[in-house]
This record gives C-alpha cells, structure tokens and sequence, in this order.
C-alpha cells in the first residue's frame, strides 16, 4: 500500500489548516476566517499553518489502570506484586519492568503520582474524569473533549472536532456513559464522533444516482430552510440538527481517513496488533489531518477485580509499546509540541490483592502520564507512601489535572463558559491551579 | 464407600498468600508464599513464637515447592523464573537453576521425584482481539533433579499454567490460557500424543474489556492414568467478574479426545478453582479455589460418577491442596484478604482437615 501524501486532507482547502486558531495568530481582530479562504490553497503555507494548530489525543484507560503496574511500583513490598521496577531515562525515576519503552522516553513524558479524587465507583469516576467536576444538576457539564472541540475546533471543518475511537462496542458502566450527554451545556454539535471496531461511518459516500451539483443543491436548499426554521423559532433543537447536518455532510469527504486499511502495513504493524492500538494509530493519522481531539478508547479492560496480574502481562506492555510509538511519531512529524497525549483512566487501583488475585477501586493515590505539547518532559511530581495507599506529596484532583491540561493547551482554565440563562460556569471551578510542576 | 467429610482440625497464618504446599519427610509441612519466602511450617501448638521459618527465599512469589523423598531434597519454582534446590535439614539454599525468562507458573514433581516440570509464558497481545502471541521460549521444562540439567523442553502457547505428571510417570500434560492441554509421553523421547483443546475455561471480555482470561489453573491424571482431569473456572464474558462455574472437567484421549465427564451445574456454584488433588485411596478427589457464588469453594467429587460428595466454605480463598500419604489428613492452602497493608499483617493460611471416610 503507498505511503499517504502527508498532505492529504478531506479535498476541500478549507481543511488545509484551522483558520480559527491561525487567525487568533495572526490578529486579535474579529475578521472572518472565510474570506481568507483563498490564501490556505498553498500546500506549503497551509502545512506552516497547520502546525500552529494545537491537538490532543487522549488515551482513556477505562477501567482504572493500576498505578503499580505502570507508573509508580513498588517492589519488594506487600502490595507491589510480581512486576519489578525499572530505571529510565530521567535519574532516579522508575516504572514498572512492564514499560521499558517508556522508561526509555521518560525524559519526554510526565508523570503524576499523585491524583487524589474522591469518585470511587466507575460511573461517579468517568463522569469526573471525562468532566473535571462533580455533577451539578441540573446542569450538565461538557466533557474535557467537548469542550477541547469548541475550544480547538472550528465548526465549519469537515473533519470532526472531537472523534471518540472505540472498537469495544461494550463496557459495562462506560457503555451507559458512551449513550450519555458528552457536550452537555455546549450543545450536541460538540459530542464526539464515535467510530472504530465495529462502528464505521455509514453511508458516507453520494449515491452514483445524483450527481454533485444536484447534491449541491440539495444541500443549499436543505440548509436555507433549516437556518431559517432555526432562526425564526430561536430553537436550539434545530441548530444542533443543523450542526449534525454539517458533520455528515463534512463526514462524507473526510471517512475515508477512518479506514485503517489505508495505513501501511508497517505502521500497523508497529502500533501492535491489538484493537487498542490500531485505534491509537488511527487516532495519529487523524491528528495528522487536523482533528484537534481524538480519543482512543477500548471498552473498559483496566478494571482487573480478578487476575490483576495476568492481565496486566498484557494490556500494559500493549499500552506501553503505543504511548512509545505515538511519541516517536508525533516527534519525527514535528507535531509533538503542538499535541498533548494524555494516558489516564477514572482512577487507580487498590495496593492490596483480594480473593480473586485482583485489585479493586482506588481513587486516594493513583497515577496518570502526559506527554507533548505544553508539558515537561522528564517531570515527575507527587509521591505516593511505601505501600501506595497514601498520597505523601504534592495531592492533585480532577480540577488541577482539567487546569493543566488546559493549560498545556494554551487554553484559559479560568476562563467563563458563556451561556446565557446560567449559572456562571468555568473551564476549571474553584479557581484550581494547574500543575506548574509538569507544564512547560 | 461411605461418603467422606472433612473436619476441621487446625488453621495456620503465614505471611502472605500460599500458592503452594508439599508434605516432606514425616509430613513435615513447606509452603511456597507470595512474598516469596518458602517456609517450613509447624502444626504443632506453638505458645511462643511464629508457626513457621522461613528457609529459602526467592526475588519474586514462590509459585511452586515440591519434595523429592528419592533425593532428599525441596525443590522450588518462582515468579522470578528459577528453580532452587533446598535442604530441609540444613535450612539453605544448594543449587539455583535458571529455568525460564518469565514467570513459572506451576512447578510438579514426577512421582519417582527424579524429574521436575516447570510451566511458563507470558499473555502478550498477538492479534485485534488480543490472542496470546506465540511463546518466545519453550513454555514447558522438565529438569533432572540429580543434576538440575534440563531434560525435555516442550512448545506451547503461552501463557501456560498448569502441569502434571501421570501417576506412571510416562506422561506429562501441561494445560494454558486458551483451554489447550497438551500430553507428551516421555517414554518415547517427549512425543505429542494428544492435544485437548477446551473452551470452556476461558473467557474473553464481551461485557467489558477484549481480552482472554481464565484457562486450565490445575491438571491431574487418574488414578489409572486413563483419563484426564482439568479444572480451574467456567467461560464468562465480564473478564472482571470472575463469576464462571467452579468446573472440573475429565477428558480421555485413547480413541481420540473426548469429554467423559464434568461437575454437575446443581452440585457447583461461581468461582475459579486452583487446585484439584487425589485421595491416596483414589475413590475421590477434592477440587478447591474462590467461592465467587455458592456455598462452597472447597468440595470432595467422587471420582467414578463424578457426583459431590462432600463440600465446604473454607473462608479463604484455596491455592493449593494435598492429602497425606495416609489418606487421613488435608491440607488446604492459600490466603485471606490482605486488606490494608502493613508490615505485621499476616493473610496466608494453611488449615488442615482431618478426613474421615
């Protein structure tokens, strides 16, 4: 299969770059980015401007990924299990013998050990991950990606603003949250775009039986009395299906970038053969055109209440060899500074083994990793007890991780959502500080 | 027969988890601990001190330890992938073998206790829906005990978890993640002479996360060396509930590979079991493990018609079981919940059971 033109994009030279965010670059002015158009043909000067474009890829390890099996073990104890430690690349840091891919970037990743949250059943969990706050009703808080979309995203890309890649159709708990309100307060026209596994875009291609003025037309027509109906009745039901009109629309050009198919062989091959890992990779070259939020995600294989062990043998060298190579690709394409990769799930897991040779819930110390743009490589910040049952250094919740990576992302943590008719709401609440210690 | 019980006749602590145990000289008790101390332990009434001492220690759990009476000598198998030969008598270490890169899982001793067999491999994702990759190294190991040489290296995929030999000690089987038990005879230079392929103790997450877990966790031959006994937990498709059958299957392999038999629904309830162990009598067998659901997790199966003839809720979970030579005594071993970490904490039990029949 040929290598894809690094240049690819969805056809239309909209796509080239983000307008939105090149022209905050540029002027601080309220011009139209359309007007601009014209200028983004150039493929070179659409690729300068591209870079500027800031991502991000989460890596959302459902389930609650343990923290002694990855980024914070604890050898020879009670509680550190089978795995060993191993020495990385940064002084004195170590991780789990089941990392030695990361261990020899560490001084490109940062971690923390020293999450502290309170949710401690998975719903609770998900919804304070993925939100960065506790429920409030009844207002529904956009997730991190929703708001990252609105925040990143332009609304007139063909390329979805926030695509969710999960090819476990599954997932217990994150099953009920997958069929739940992802933008909440922002509107449905920032929810993610599920694909992978068994969801693939549907009937993304025009019919051979019109042509492409009469579906030009047809969309025209469609779009003029659907902005009218939505403007005359001040209807947000009618503009959120207007908004999902535009991505189908927008869908129809870009689906062909969802087709693993299309990726080389020896770049499949590298990200591992598993599910997991394929999507990781999809998530790259979906970054590569210019989505701005990809998570990647795989039902929810980190909850190991039994065998602990044996499936750690597995799922963490998986994730290991993926955060590895995500890395390593993002750097030699020169996107690794304008892309945030974050590895995390709801919370950890519990330092004693029960009756089922496994762990359970842990939220009182657990760890995460990022690496990327807006972060510093080789930082490691908080600590955990002998045991790891207590945070003894530098505790952080959900609202200092949301402030971080808002932060990394050149994003204002404490700035207003703008929502008339509601309560003043924020990025981060409670004025939390972002974690200074990891950003760059 | 009359139908056998189990009385309850002592309950010993020891550090941490127990995943194994063998009866030494004069039924002298060894336990093979998670923190990888291997202990020789007292059932005596002890008024002071601790029950147990340790004599050998090893990087990681001791997953294995087994008593050759022929030569005088434990020898134990860890998750650091060494065998160490231990003199009981002198309390210390005399040789350390290396036996594999990766974990062993179970370590047995041939009934001659000239030969010892070792299982390894490690789950690593090996396809989109995360079948086991093929093994980086033979999975199962045979050693001579005299010499600590290597005697048969055998493939397999891994993760393999389970071995036995056969009564004989012509045949060795070893069963693996995926419900694959394959035999090798011996007595003909290691020749493969059956394959039993299950899928009834695996289960690959549908509900939750896509991964393989269970497998076959103990094996045993019958009493005549016919037939095949495989036991460990049934299929279930929320790899985090550990809610399959507590299942025992027997398998025969002369006319080709046949289920012969299998624990009852009625007579089972949830949970994985570990350990499957015959009487020296060889009327019945005990299998032990998890109670997950159900009112048992340790139970006496009959071996001819295969029915429950005795159970009971040992409290703990069970790793590891024997009966003494005699046939009056039961030892089961594993571990309580570790709870809260701390250093004085000690969540590894031995109770033993006198068996009256």
């Amino acid at each position: 299969m040929p290598k894809p033109d690094p240049s690819q994009n969805c056809g239309s030279p909209d796509h080239n770059i983000h307008r939105r965010k090149f022209l905050q670059g540029l002027s601080a002015g309220t011009i139209s980015s359309m007007s601009f158009a014209g200028l983004f043909g150039a493929p070179a000067f659409a690729q300068i401007a591209k870079k500027k474009q800031k991502h991000c890829i989460l890596l959302w390890l459902c389930g609650g990924p343990s923290q002694f099996e990855t980024w914070d073990p604890k050898p020879g104890t009670t509680t550190g299990g089978p795995f060993k430690s191993i020495s990385t690349k940064v002084p004195g840091t170590h991780f789990s013998e089941l990392m030695p891919k990361c261990a020899s970037i560490a001084d490109k990743l940062a971690v923390i050990r020293s999450m502290k949250t309170t949710a401690k059943e998975h719903t609770e969990g998900i919804n304070l991950l993925q939100r960065g706050h506790a429920p409030r009703p009844p207002f529904t808080r956009p997730t991190l990606g929703s708001v990252l979309a609105q925040q990143l995203g332009q609304l007139e890309s063909k390329i979805p603003n926030f695509i969710l890649l999960d090819p476990c159709p599954e997932g217990n708990e994150f099953k009920g949250f997958k069929a739940g309100n992802w933008a909440g307060w922002l509107g449905a026209e920032y929810s993610p775009v599920r694909v992978g596994g068994e969801f693939k875009i549907p009937d993304a291609h025009r019919l051979d039986s019109i042509t492409e003025d009469d579906h030009e037309a047809r969309e025209a027509l469609r779009k003029f009395f659907s902005k009218k109906y939505e403007n005359d009745r001040r209807s947000a039901a009618a503009g959120s299906w207007n908004a999902t009109f535009e991505r189908v629309n927008g869908l129809m050009s870009c689906a062909h970038l969802f087709d693993l198919e299309r990726i080389p062989r020896a770049d499949r091959d590298r990200y591992g053969s598993g599910a997991f890992g394929q999507h990781a990779l999809l998530a790259r070259t979906l970054v590569e055109e210019g989505a701005p939020f990809v998570m990647v995600a795989n039902g929810m294989p980190w909850d190991s209440h039994v065998f602990n062990h044996e499936i750690y043998q597995m799922v963490v060298p998986d994730l290991d060899n993926i955060i590895f190579q995500l890395t390593k690709d993002l750097e030699d394409r020169g996107m690794l500074e304008d892309t945030l990769v974050i590895a995390m799930g709801e919370f950890g897991r519990s330092p004693w083994i029960n009756q089922a040779r496994g762990r359970d819930h842990f939220p009182d110390a657990w760890s995460l990793a990022m690496t990327g743009g807006g972060v510093q490589g080789g930082a490691l910040v908080g600590a955990t007890d002998k045991y790891g049952a207590e945070v003894t250094d530098n505790p952080f919740n959900e609202e200092n991780l949301f402030a971080t990576i808002f932060s990394a992302l050149g994003i204002d943590p404490h700035a207003e959502f703008n929502i008339p008719g509601f309560p003043t709401f924020h990025h981060v609440e409670n004025k939390a500080d972002p974690i200074k210690q990891i950003l760059s | 027969m009359n139908s056998p019980s189990l009385k309850k006749a002592k309950e010993i602590k020891l550090p941490s988890h127990v995943l194994d145990l063998t009866l030494g000289k004069d039924n002298q008790i060894y336990a093979a601990c998670l923190d990888g101390g291997i202990y020789e332990v007292s059932a005596k009434l002890k008024l002071l001190g601790e029950a147990y001492k340790e004599i050998a220690r090893h990087d990681n759990y001791a997953s294995g330890v087994n008593w050759s009476a022929a030569r005088n000598t434990l020898i134990s198998g860890s998750y650091d992938g060494d065998l160490k030969w231990i003199d009981p008598a002198e309390k210390k270490e005399t040789k350390t073998v290396k036996a594999h890169n990766f974990w062993s899982w179970q370590s047995r001793l041939s009934p001659g206790g000239s030969l010892l067999a070792t299982t390894t491999g490690q789950y690593l994702c090996g396809g989109y829906k995360y079948e086991p990759a093929p093994e980086t190294e033979p999975s199962v190991k045979v050693f001579d005990i005299e010499t600590g040489e290597l005697r048969h290296s055998f493939p397999h995929t891994p993760p393999v978890q389970s071995v036995a030999f056969s009564n004989n000690g012509k045949l060795l089987a070893a069963g693996n993640l995926t419900g694959e038990v394959i035999l090798w005879d011996l007595s003909q230079n290691g020749k493969e002479i059956a394959r039993i392929k299950t899928p009834d103790f695996t289960g690959w997450g549908i509900i939750k996360g896509h991964y393989y877990t269970g497998g076959v966790f103990a094996l045993h031959f019958a009493p005549d060396d016919q037939s095949l006994y495989l036991a460990g937990m049934g299929s279930t498709t929320d790899p985090a509930a550990g809610n399959g059958k507590q299942l025992w299957q027997k398998f025969t392999w002369k006319d080709g590979v046949k289920k012969e038999a299998a624990a009852a629904d009625s007579e089972i309830g949830e949970g994985l079991m570990e350990t499957l162990a015959f009487h020296p009598g060889g009327k019945f067998f005990i299998m032990a493990g998890r109670i997950f659901k159900g009112d048992w997790n340790a139970a006496l199966f009959d071996h001819e018609s295969g029915s429950k003839l005795h159970h009971q809720n040992v409290g703990f979970r069970i790793s590891a079981s024997t009966f003494t030579p005699d046939g009056k005594t039961l030892y089961l071993a594993g571990g309580a919940n570790q709870g809260r970490p701390s250093e004085e904490k000690k969540w590894g039990r031995i109770v033993i059971y006198e068996v009256i029949s």
